[in-house]
């Protein structure tokens, strides 16, 4: 099955509800936390997420629409 | 060369082309066996070698000889007597790599490393995403070393940037889409294709050549480092690299042990950095760019975390500027130094004169700043704040009237 690397960043309000269960079980995609720091105003996680192409997209697709900021692990690669 | 190591979890792995810990999804950078080193890499040693990056060879992530950068490096460091008169200090530097061989930016140095290390693991293909410095070096760079090119850019980039990699010859994907689905879409096609995609799967050895911009300060400064450095910030891999390069040469007794605080700078309109340093957090929140400083134009920068981390170690600082400020400082630089730096040496120049003024950098001691970038290739962000010529007849009385008697000459 499809995995993808990504960096979530959650603001304050998200912190506290449960957005990755959420979408875990409506999206069908299997979340694997590698890495995770959260702060009173800001959340940062790392993690790898695995499902069928389709699910992978409706997942961060449900985040994006949840406030989560979705990057990739590795930053911005489009440089000057 | 030792291999690569996790800088967050601390696992070892071989120096390959591989850029993430497969544990916790760190990144991974370079680790050299110091020890073997020591007492054998001398400054004698080093100052008898040819003028280029690879002086430093020990310290830069390669096994057997250098591909490309013969002339890489060594730009000029020099004081700037009249720069620092305006700007009300005592002993300021300018380490200008606006004439880097060959493409007139300090990506010449990484990209140098990145494809001399892409060849001994077996590429035959490099490639980047790049709006400007980044893809002229590697079209440039790839060319003198006979290798494949494969270069991405928005598909909306003006005509005047492309022409700086298109000489070249590189394989030039113009991407129709927005800055996030270019970044998304090169972070695919590098986990697909086995190209070297120097920032991306060479990313640990390509960042290593900023330390030779470190090295060099150090060296041409009489194996001394200065007080202060001002750093132009865009991913914060060079801050980095500075830093880390001092400690090196440190750890080898080449310098005594370094002091320097080091500042980031920049633009108001993309400074993550600059907003996590001064509000004391240590998570960069992502930002969209829009600035004129596209050079500084990473919204969510790859080594954010480690050079706030460094500049709180330094006890330095950061400051972030206006496009205003932006422009008034590149002229500043032009009519003092004589240097047309690109937006990104104006950013460092107005970041440095701020940090100047709010006195987190006294004036009575040392200070570099740090040109990275030729103005010739971004003439648009000054074109309109630079006057015109004055047009006069050919007669000696149009001269003596429209000139003459209107200048201060």
């Amino acid at each position: 099955m499809p995995k993808r690397m990504v960096q979530l960043i959650f603001p304050q309000k998200l912190i506290k509800k449960p957005v990755i269960y959420t979408m875990a079980v409506k999206c069908k995609v299997v979340p694997n936390v590698r890495r995770a720091k959260v702060t009173e105003t800001v959340g940062n996680m790392t993690l790898e997420l695995e499902g069928t192409k389709e699910n992978l997209e409706k997942g961060i697709k449900f985040l994006i629409r949840q406030g989560v900021k979705v990057e990739p692990v590795m930053g911005d690669v489009l440089e000057s | 060369m030792k291999g690569l190591r996790c800088r967050e979890c601390g696992r070892d792995f071989p120096a390959k082309a591989l850029f993430v810990c497969e544990y916790c999804f760190g990144s991974l950078e370079v680790d050299y066996d110091y020890e073997a080193m020591h007492g054998k890499l001398t400054r004698a040693a080093i100052e008898k070698r040819p003028a280029n990056i690879w002086r430093y060879r020990e310290l830069l992530p390669i096994d057997g000889d250098p591909t490309v950068g013969f002339h890489t490096g060594m730009t000029p460091l020099f004081r700037a007597e009249r720069l620092g008169k305006a700007l009300g200090v005592k002993e300021l530097y300018i380490k200008d790599d606006s004439v880097c061989h060959p493409t007139l930016s300090f990506k010449d140095r990484v990209v140098s490393v990145a494809l001399s290390r892409a060849k001994e693991l077996g590429f035959d293909t490099a490639a980047c995403a790049s709006t400007g410095n980044l893809g002229n070096s590697v079209a440039s760079l790839s060319a003198k070393a006979g290798m494949k090119r494969v270069i991405f850019i928005p598909a909306d980039l003006e005509m005047g940037k492309v022409v700086g990699s298109l000489i070249y010859a590189p394989n030039l994907v113009a991407v129709e889409g927005n800055y996030d689905e270019v970044n998304r879409l090169c972070a695919e096609i590098a986990g697909r294709y086995h190209w070297a995609f120097v920032n991306i799967n060479i990313r640990p050895y390509y960042a290593e050549g900023s330390k030779t911009y470190g090295f060099e300060i150090a060296e041409q400064m009489g194996w001394t480092t200065p007080k202060h450095i001002v750093v132009p910030a865009a991913s914060g891999s060079l801050l980095v690299k500075i830093w880390k390069g001092f400690k090196e040469l440190h750890k080898l007794g080449l310098i005594s042990k370094p002091e320097s605080r080091l500042y980031a700078a920049q633009p108001d309109g993309c400074s993550p950095i600059v907003t996590a340093v001064n509000s004391g957090v240590d998570v960069i929140k992502p930002v969209k760019p829009k600035t004129i400083a596209k050079s500084l134009a990473i919204g969510n920068p790859a080594d954010g975390y480690y050079a706030t981390d460094a500049i709180r170690e330094t006890q330095g600082g950061a400051a972030s500027v206006t496009d205003a400020e932006i422009v008034d400082a590149m002229k500043l630089l032009a009519q003092t130094e004589g240097i047309f730096t690109e937006t990104a040496g104006g950013v460092t120049v107005a970041a440095a004169k701020k940090l100047i003024e709010e006195k987190k950098i006294p004036r009575d001691e040392s200070i570099v700043i740090c040109i990275t970038g030729q103005g010739l290739k971004t003439q648009e962000a000054v074109m309109d704040h630079i006057g015109k010529p004055i047009k006069i007849r050919p007669t000696l009385e149009s001269f003596e009237t429209e000139v003459a008697s209107k200048t201060n000459l």
